[in-house]
């Protein structure tokens, strides 16, 4: 049997060790009648098992039937990007057992090379981000908005006794895969997802905003570079809920903008989370990655996730452990401030590894080539009669919205080349625009190809405007 | 003075100036102004003051983080309740095919159907070994398979309106802390059940406890004690006269696949942990995945998209499901993860699974026979794949707990048991020691195992400061961990510079 080095004779022996004839025997606390039996006719219905080689040309088989980012010119993002990832990473995540076959660092003693390793991502999130504290990693962004969402609920709660305050404001153009979650989460906790709808700029509608924000508010959060790939400013959103007392989350679906752009600590915002697919991992259809969560340190208590700190060991040695494992499911149970157990673990190691292959200066040169290529792209794509920037005045730092016709996804598939992402279904008044992405594996040759192809298919279309 | 090997210090501590290990291609458009091209937008006052390492220096940093931790590759990792079995390596090397590495999600549907057919089929694996019709594979880990779980069965009761009565989740008092935490946070109210004398479920107390407003029963079967439920058919039966839905928590599920079906006693609702049961690997803590698997009166709730099957053999996404709770996790959920449960299970085919069950429950009873008389067992009956001894006898004669003894096992190259559960209240006041040797370990492992065991036994009685030192031979001695939440230092100072 695969995997299993129990041979006839070692089940005999270890029966006998254990005084029982057979191993059916170690069932008995099954009733019979419901015990499957390898023979019946109600045995399982899965096919028989497969040995490697015939595995891997199924799997083969079942890949030949896909497409991937790396067959076309692509320009798509959306939350998950077709970055560059170093061959490094696979070597020392994926390939070496040494931390993918490790599980949750409990006891430190043995498990020092994990918990240095987050603490060093922990450390790397703070030196993005500015804030003090970060967890080890959440499943995704997503959930980790849905958590900080919790999270502004609890702080609320325990500054503000004497008020109820249920409403969660999402303010400007958020990835609607992070609001569905949001939504789903605030349903059974029995909290108020208000969204604010962009204005025609695409950037917050500031007066919208204010009007909803209300002591029945206990956090704000603005997505920044936004889902229209548009930069916020995050400072004014900071500045208009300081009345209302709420908290202010940031998010980020594109953490490579944080190279260049201000800090959410210097904007002044409570809790910063985001993507972490960008920075070193792949993108398997959108997962695993990890979900990032920083905070100011006054928030430390009321943190969800998994948390590691520096400590000593016996003999005055610097060690790392995990912290604060009070506020966890393990020892809180039903009074805990999340019900998560795990992190992203390797996921968090991935972006480490990428984090400090860049360096310093790299990767502010990755994000500044970013905009460079993202710049050319905007004026090259606009300057296609019948293509315009749908948000011309508003500062993008890698993705965009182009205004052109509906339905040009067929013509662009034939000439190879996956064009933005249509936006129908986003919100009204955005049939025919697209939302483009750049990353630094984008070249002049395929924005090129792109606006070509963009110019035949337009030809003798009439222009469309929303 | 200490010399400091620069291998063990900080990635922020080699950090020099002008390092680095990546190099972009010379860009082919023309150079922007930064500040320009982001229309004056605030830009970070300085550079984020992230490490600058050469390549060599890098991989040495992680190669030897490597050795300071154990492993399933390198270690017995007999680790109760989290199923530390070999991760085949072909998992690995067929995930880093660019047909997964780069498959995006917002791909068109044409390109996915290879995609969209590994889900559908793996769904269909995972009703056959539940029981149960219908599955999705969302959730990122159990845990929010729990989460899920109990969003579904909210969301029935929503539909029949009596979401407002029913308020109220049973859950046994030796369940993981994770059941309580989730029906808490799920908006439910918590009902503890204590267990009988052999830590199963008392149907008395059970039936006193169900009612009109009770929503649903969270049990683990086997149980965390690792022990088989032996009345699940009549639990299902008690809970559904009075309206309410069984969830089982399946985080115990390679005691029992294969040879039970959860959905053929009545449980409507469970989840799987793939990367317990189905050989995901646990990535010092993560990534896993956590599908669950639902009765058919429970599948219109279940999370948006719907990978389907065609009439015309085709596959899409459905997204048209008027009942659904939502989505609970971006995309599809951890697909690598799934990708790789998919391909363990097309190795272990029906028989596989089956197997795998089976040896699982051997190799747990083997211990419990070898090691009876040594440690101290509660309920010394056939266990399922995880046998709990507990630290009554060293700890009465010696003064030497749990604890210590499983930082002595550090020094013997195993990782040590689970040890902080089950909670002392359901184990007779003593430390819990709980043993998951999975049925990917040989015979020679096991006995091993047990000769260490013993030894570790006779040192308590022959020289216990030994023990209460334990670990003496790992890179540093015990930690201490009560510090790191009194005073936590959360960062390194020079990444706020």
């Amino acid at each position: 049997m695969p995997f299993i080095q129990n041979t006839d004779a070692d089940q005999k022996a270890m029966l006998a060790a254990i005084g029982v004839k057979s191993i059916d025997e170690l069932f008995v606390d099954i009733p019979a009648n419901l015990r499957l039996k390898m023979s019946d006719s109600n045995m399982l219905k899965l096919p028989p098992g497969k040995g490697e080689l015939e595995v891997t040309r199924h799997i083969q088989g079942l890949l030949a039937k896909t497409k991937n980012a790396g067959d076309y010119a692509f320009f798509r993002g959306g939350g998950i990007y077709n970055h560059f990832v170093s061959t490094l990473i696979d070597h020392i995540a994926l390939f070496d057992g040494s931390f993918i076959t490790a599980y949750t660092p409990y006891q430190p003693e043995c498990s020092q090379g994990t918990l240095t390793f987050i603490y060093e991502f922990q450390s790397c999130i703070t030196a993005l981000t500015g804030l003090e504290v970060a967890n080890a990693s959440m499943y995704d962004a997503a959930s980790a908005l849905a958590e900080a969402m919790m999270m502004g609920k609890h702080v609320a709660e325990d500054r503000f006794r004497k008020e109820t305050r249920n409403n969660f404001v999402l303010a400007g153009a958020f990835n609607p895969e992070y609001v569905q979650v949001c939504k789903t989460y605030a349903d059974v906790a029995g909290l108020k997802v208000i969204q604010v709808q962009p204005g025609a700029d695409g950037r917050i509608d500031k007066e919208a905003l204010a009007k909803v924000l209300t002591r029945k508010v206990f956090a704000v959060a603005v997505q920044s570079p936004n889902y229209l790939g548009i930069i916020e400013d995050v400072e004014a959103v900071v500045a208009a809920s300081k009345e209302c007392e709420a908290l202010v989350v940031q998010c980020v679906g594109e953490p490579l903008s944080l190279a260049l752009l201000q800090t959410p600590a210097e904007a002044g915002v409570d809790i910063c989370v985001g993507e972490g697919q960008a920075l070193g991992n792949h993108q398997f259809l959108g997962g695993p990655a990890f979900g990032f969560f920083a905070a100011k340190k006054d928030w430390l208590r009321k943190m969800p996730g998994r948390i590691v700190s520096e400590t000593k060991d016996r003999d005055g040695r610097r060690a790392f452990s995990l912290a604060l494992a009070t506020r966890e499911q393990h020892i809180r149970r039903e009074k805990a401030t999340s019900n998560i157990c795990t992190n992203q673990s390797l996921c968090a190691l991935r972006a480490l590894i990428h984090l400090s292959a860049w360096g310093k200066k790299g990767f502010v040169e990755l994000a500044e080539h970013t905009v460079s290529k993202t710049q050319y792209a905007m004026q090259k794509l606009a300057s296609v009669p019948g293509v315009s920037l749908a948000h011309p005045n508003s500062p993008v730092f890698n993705e965009f919205v182009i205004q052109a016709a509906p339905s040009l996804e067929k013509k662009l598939l034939k000439k190879r080349i996956v064009g933005g992402l249509p936006l129908d279904k986003y919100g009204k008044g955005r049939r025919g625009q697209y939302l483009v992405a750049i990353t630094e594996v984008t070249t002049k040759a395929e924005i090129d190809q792109y606006a070509e192809a963009l110019a035949e298919a337009l030809k003798g279309k009439p222009v469309t405007v929303s | 003075m200490a010399i400091t090997n620069p291998t063990d210090k900080l990635l922020f501590e080699v950090s020099a100036d002008g390092r680095r290990c990546l190099r972009l291609p010379a860009l082919d458009v023309p150079k922007v102004d930064v500040k320009q091209a982001l229309k004056g937008v605030k830009l970070r006052a300085k550079p984020a003051p992230l490490p600058e390492v050469g390549e060599l220096d890098l991989v040495r940093h992680f190669t030897n983080l490597g050795k300071k931790n154990f492993s399933t590759d390198r270690n017995f990792y007999p680790l109760g309740s989290c199923t530390m079995k070999y991760n085949p390596k072909i998992n690995v090397t067929l995930l880093s095919l660019p047909g997964f590495t780069k498959a995006h999600p917002h791909l068109p549907e044409a390109d996915l159907q290879g995609h969209i057919e590994l889900m559908v089929t793996l769904e269909n694996w995972l009703s056959e070994i539940s029981g149960l019709p219908a599955v999705t594979l969302q959730p990122a880990a159990g845990a929010q398979g729990e989460m899920t779980g109990l969003m579904v069965i909210k969301a029935y009761f929503d539909k029949k309106g009596e979401s407002k009565t029913r308020r109220k989740v049973i859950i046994p008092d030796n369940a993981h802390g994770t059941n309580p935490a989730t029906a808490a946070l799920a908006g439910f109210e918590t009902v503890t059940l204590k267990g009988n004398a052999e830590g199963n479920v008392d149907l008395n107390l059970l039936r006193s406890l169900v009612g009109p407003d009770t929503a649903a029963m969270m049990i683990t079967n086997p149980s965390t004690l690792g022990i088989l439920e032996p009345n699940m058919a009549e639990i299902a039966k008690i809970l559904h006269a009075a309206g309410a839905q069984l969830y089982m928590d399946g985080a115990n599920m390679n005691a029992i696949q294969g040879m039970v079906r959860p959905g053929d006693y009545g449980v409507d609702c469970m989840h799987f942990n793939l990367h317990k049961t189905y050989s995901v690997p646990h990535g010092s803590g993560g990534p896993g995945a956590g599908p669950i698997a639902v009765a058919s009166h429970l599948e219109p709730f279940l999370p948006t998209p719907r990978p389907v099957r065609n009439a015309d053999g085709s596959y899409s996404l459905d997204t048209k499901r008027p009942d659904t709770i939502g989505k609970v996790r971006s995309f599809f959920g951890n697909y690598g993860a799934l990708v790789m449960a998919y391909i363990y299970m097309s190795q272990l085919g029906r028989e596989g699974v089956r197997r795998n069950g089976e040896n699982a429950v051997l190799n747990a009873n083997y211990l419990r026979a070898r090691l009876r008389g040594v440690y101290h067992i509660q309920n010394d009956k056939a266990c399922a794949h995880e046998v709990v001894f507990t630290d009554k006898k060293q700890h009465t004669e010696n003064d030497i707990t749990a604890l210590d003894i499983a930082k002595r096992m550090i020094d013997y190259n195993i990782h040590p048991m689970t040890i902080y559960f089950p909670l002392p209240a359901v184990t007779g006041g003593d430390g819990a020691m709980m043993v998951e040797p999975t049925e990917t370990e040989s015979k020679e492992t096991l006995d091993y195992f047990v000769e260490v065991m013993k030894k570790i036994a006779q040192e308590c009685k022959e020289n216990p400061e030994l023990v209460k030192n334990a670990p003496h031979t790992t890179p540093v001695s015990r930690v201490d961990e009560k510090s790191a939440t009194t005073n936590p230092q959360l960062y390194c100072p020079m990444c706020i510079a």
